[in-house]
């Protein structure tokens, strides 16, 4: 039973790392949760000598909350100023007046 | 996020149905909206969409340009980059559509869409990356229109006199295709709509024969109760959480 709530825990905490890097905000609380949730049930399972993993994995998850938590609460969303998509927006307008001038050629 | 595009407008579309009082869209309207997946109250906000109007002149006529752009926030753009342009050029009168076109690439993924309107045929052109072009034509009946016209039209509609349960049935073309939409009436809600603030707001749900939308009642749209009609948020369904248009900012209107 130990053995797999320490698979558990280890593959959750890798995975809220995981999500924590990417931009996944609030949904990286998922993964992170249960690693916690296995985390703290590893703790009550181990014995002294056996502390040291649990407590390695509960630290990484503290950080990853922290840091998911400051990321959504400190970095605001923006869209990149993205010369190719404006440069492309002005061209399909100019396109459009073309074609519709064509359109109105065929009426 | 053809998904979200299309429940986007399909929503706002399914409720054209009524008669349509003297309201008209503007030019130099501008509605911006956050694209969120959400999961048992967790989410990530994924793209920007961007809607503007403008008054576009040929050498004959002036038409209204409708357009639609859809760009994921640049935490995403590593990852999976959208940029996507949807834009309608329609009758300013009567929102009668004359030109669709929709370009859209995403994560790399190209195709760009091209619908002339004349009477009730379509003739459209497609090209996907790395496909010839291909041409189509077919009829449509007189009411049907493209996603972005509808949207707009939905938005001059007078849903005052509709009772809880009313629905109404719609024609929109789509991916070279006319669908059949469904647009019932849930009654008013009061939400928050961005920079306007908690606005009362026409509750709509939306349903078509089509893969994009899934579940009863469960994709819907929020139009504010007044003669603007903003739409100032709108839910779809997806079979592992929802996803969600909320509107940001909404200028010129």
């Amino acid at each position: 039973m130990r053995k797999l709530i320490v698979v558990l825990a280890i593959i959750f905490t890798i995975l809220g790392v995981i999500f924590s890097i990417l931009p996944m905000d609030t949904l990286a609380f998922l993964p992170i949760g249960l690693a916690l949730v296995f985390t703290l049930l590893l703790l009550k399972k181990s014995e002294e000598e056996q502390k040291k993993l649990p407590k390695a994995l509960l630290f990484i998850c503290t950080i990853c909350s922290v840091f998911v938590l400051g990321k959504t609460l400190f970095i605001n969303d923006e869209v990149e100023v993205d010369q190719k998509f404006e440069l492309q927006k002005i061209e399909t307008k100019e396109e459009a007046k073309k074609e519709l001038e064509e359109i109105e050629g065929l009426e | 996020m053809k998904r979200i595009f299309f429940i986007f407008c399909l929503l706002s579309f399914l409720t054209s149905v009524t008669t349509i009082n003297s309201q008209t869209i503007k030019s130099g309207e501008k509605l911006i909206f956050t694209g969120t997946y959400n999961m048992s109250g967790l989410m990530t906000q994924l793209a920007q969409v961007t809607m503007s109007t403008e008054t576009v002149s040929t050498a004959k006529n002036s038409y209204l340009h409708l357009n639609c752009e859809l760009a994921t926030y640049s935490k995403w753009d590593s990852f999976f980059k959208i940029r996507d342009i949807y834009e309608s050029f329609v009758n300013p009168a009567n929102l009668k559509p004359s030109l669709y076109k929709r370009s859209i690439d995403e994560g790399g993924y190209t195709k760009k869409e091209k619908y002339v309107f004349k009477g009730n045929t379509v003739t459209s052109t497609s090209k996907k990356r790395k496909k010839p072009e291909t041409q189509k034509t077919f009829t449509i009946g007189s009411s049907t229109q493209d996603v972005i016209s509808l949207f707009y039209k939905v938005r001059t509609m007078d849903f005052s006199k509709f009772k809880v349960g009313q629905t109404v049935s719609l024609m929109i073309v789509f991916d070279e295709k006319q669908i059949p939409v469904t647009l019932k009436y849930m009654g008013k809600e009061t939400i928050s709509a961005g920079n306007l603030g908690r606005k009362e707001c026409y509750k709509m749900s939306i349903g078509a024969k089509t893969d994009a939308l899934k579940g009863k009642d469960k994709n819907l749209i929020w139009l504010t109760a007044d003669a603007k009609k903003i739409p100032a948020l709108l839910k779809f369904s997806i079979p592992v959480g929802t996803g969600q248009l909320t509107l940001t900012s909404a200028t010129g209107i």
